[in-house]
């Protein structure tokens, strides 16, 4: 066996690491290990897990959960408001169900919009509740979330299929 | 109907929301329930905060354990190249400190003696001992002599030791200096067979003679530098001394200062003896008291050309040397005190001994010390054949001629 003969690593492989960056980027930048693990510039991973597990259509209730696990540790770990960021990974979920029903055809470049859409509204969501309920740090997040969107082409094999075609066709 | 319900499931089928999307819906709608209840009342958030927070750091140390281990962990590999060295300066540095260490030790013992033996109170040195140039030094045991009971001091005639000077410590009376070398001294101890020392009683006031009894060198191993009780001889009034009385040096004899202590007084058969108080403890440290002892007026006479004393009256002489006459003439104040002038330069035909004598009812104006001149160096010609041949060499307006002991 060679690398040219070497096989690709299976959908369910990639998926556990994806699930893995998931949850590093929740907890290392919590961990003193300097700044570069710090958030930013550590993308927000579960915005790319939210994203991705509903364009693969998990109609199930894993997804959900999880994101609402992450959510509610990214919270406590971040020291913000209980519910912030399970509002936030949950609305990017939703959005990427909305996206998956109504890309037909879905390639790169409409799914790297997408999420690019998907993180701009996480930032209003997080200017609405540091605008009408508590204070918190937009500018931080805003920069997390656009590092995010730029390198999403680069981990989506990670949370998506190999062949976007295909999702519409799940449609 | 069966038909009517397939086509109504078939038509509502396209609607149904999925469990995953219906489950994410309602966890939206609760965390920002939350987001809402926490920024209206900060203090369940807050609570909830920092007992998750507890957590979290007890998680977090637990995470970053093998990461804090890791830590250095090039740098420990490198140094352990360099264990094996290290280890053997570490060693060294250790004798060395341990070194340190014990003489740091025998240096706090001896401050602590040093201090315990300048705290001495000023009645233990006696009456007339030059506290000021006593000398501090170190015993060692030493029954080399002509004598069984000494000790030799590290201090010598380099340091001022005289043969003489008295040996006290904290405690008491020690002994007496009885040979002094270039850099050590010989101290007889009191309650060797040949010392002999005038003691008396500090309450009764009663005279004896200390006379130490040992007849052997101190022992060094099972009692260094303990004294024995000598015994007190030639003791007058012997009724009038009580048991535990305190017994000091008397002084009679002028080797000892007065009021040393020497110890307590105890009955020993028919007879007393002293516990020495400088026994208490064994003595290691000294400080050694230059004395001087009274001498004798004939040892020490001093030319006197004034009459002898049976040439007058006790009275008038007696007058004459302690009193100032009393003054004719008012003295103004601004004058200077001067010193005083000696009656002796005159004759007492002179100065009668009625006008010598101050009249006690009459208050002086002015202090002893300022006598007026007048009568001695103002009127030489009235009285000169009783002028001294001092005070005739001296102008009439001459200061008064100072006193014999003031003009050696």
């Amino acid at each position: 066996m060679n690398a040219f003969t070497a096989r690709a690593p299976g959908r369910r492989s990639l998926r556990v690491w994806g699930l893995a960056f998931a949850v590093a980027s929740v907890i290392l930048p919590a961990l003193p290990m300097g700044p570069l693990f710090a958030q930013p510039p550590l993308p927000l991973a579960v915005l790319w897990a939210a994203y991705g597990w509903a364009a693969e259509d998990e109609s199930g209730w894993r997804a959900p959960l999880a994101l609402g696990a992450l959510g509610l540790l990214h919270d406590q770990l971040a020291g913000g408001p209980y519910g912030l960021f399970v509002v936030i990974y949950l609305s990017a979920y939703l959005l990427g169900r909305g996206a998956a029903v109504l890309m037909s055809a879905p390639n790169l470049v409409s799914l790297w919009g997408g999420f690019i859409v998907t993180t701009l509204f996480t930032i209003l969501i997080v200017i609405a509740v540091e605008r009408l309920f508590t204070p918190i740090a937009v500018i931080p997040y805003a920069e997390a979330a656009l590092i995010t969107a730029i390198i999403f082409p680069l981990v989506r094999p990670l949370y998506m299929s190999g062949s976007p075609s295909s999702l519409g066709m799940r449609r | 109907m069966a038909r009517r319900r397939s086509v109504m499931r078939r038509a509502g089928a396209g609607r149904r929301i999925p469990p995953g999307v219906l489950l994410a819906i309602v966890l939206v709608v609760a965390a920002a329930a939350l987001v809402v209840t926490q920024a209206t009342q900060s203090q369940t958030g807050q609570a909830a905060q920092q007992a998750g927070d507890g957590a979290a750091a007890a998680a977090g140390r637990a995470a970053t354990g093998p990461v804090r281990a890791g830590e250095n962990l090039l740098d420990r590999i490198g140094s352990m190249w360099g264990a094996s060295a290290r280890i053997q300066e570490l060693e060294r540095e250790n004798r060395e400190l341990q070194a340190w260490r014990e003489l740091a030790e025998r240096l706090a013992e001896r401050n602590a003696r040093y201090e315990a033996l300048l705290g001495m109170p000023e009645d233990s040195f006696g009456e007339g001992a030059d506290v000021e140039h006593s000398i501090a030094a170190q015993l060692v045991l030493d029954s080399g002599g002509p004598f069984t009971r000494t000790l030799v001091a590290n201090a010598g005639a380099d340091h001022g030791v005289r043969v003489g000077y008295i040996s006290v410590n904290e405690n008491g009376l020690i002994g007496r200096v009885v040979s002094v070398g270039q850099r050590s001294s010989r101290i007889l101890m009191v309650d060797d067979y040949n010392s002999r020392i005038p003691v008396m009683g500090e309450a009764s006031r009663v005279r004896a003679v200390l006379a130490g009894q040992a007849t052997r060198p101190p022992d060094l191993y099972t009692h260094p530098f303990q004294m024995q009780s000598p015994r007190l001889d030639f003791i007058v009034g012997a009724q009038s001394l009580r048991e535990g009385e305190r017994v000091v040096t008397s002084g009679d004899g002028g080797l000892y200062p007065r009021g040393i202590p020497v110890g307590v007084a105890r009955r020993s058969g028919d007879g007393w003896r002293v516990a020495l108080a400088a026994s208490q403890r064994p003595i290691d440290f000294v400080r050694i008291l230059p004395y001087v002892g009274i001498e004798r007026p004939e040892d020490t006479l001093v030319e006197d050309d004034g009459p002898p004393l049976s040439a007058s009256s006790s009275f008038s002489s007696i007058g004459r040397e302690t009193m100032t006459p009393p003054p004719t003439a008012p003295v103004t104040s601004a004058e200077p005190s001067r010193p005083r002038q000696p009656p002796a330069r005159t004759t007492p035909s002179a100065q009668p001994a009625s006008t010598q004598t101050p009249a006690p009812a009459q208050p002086r104006p002015q202090p002893p010390t300022q006598i007026e001149p007048a009568p001695a160096a103002t009127q030489p010609a009235q009285n000169p054949p009783a002028q001294t041949p001092a005070a005739q060499a001296s102008p009439p307006n001459a200061a008064p001629s100072q006193p014999p002991e003031q003009q050696e």
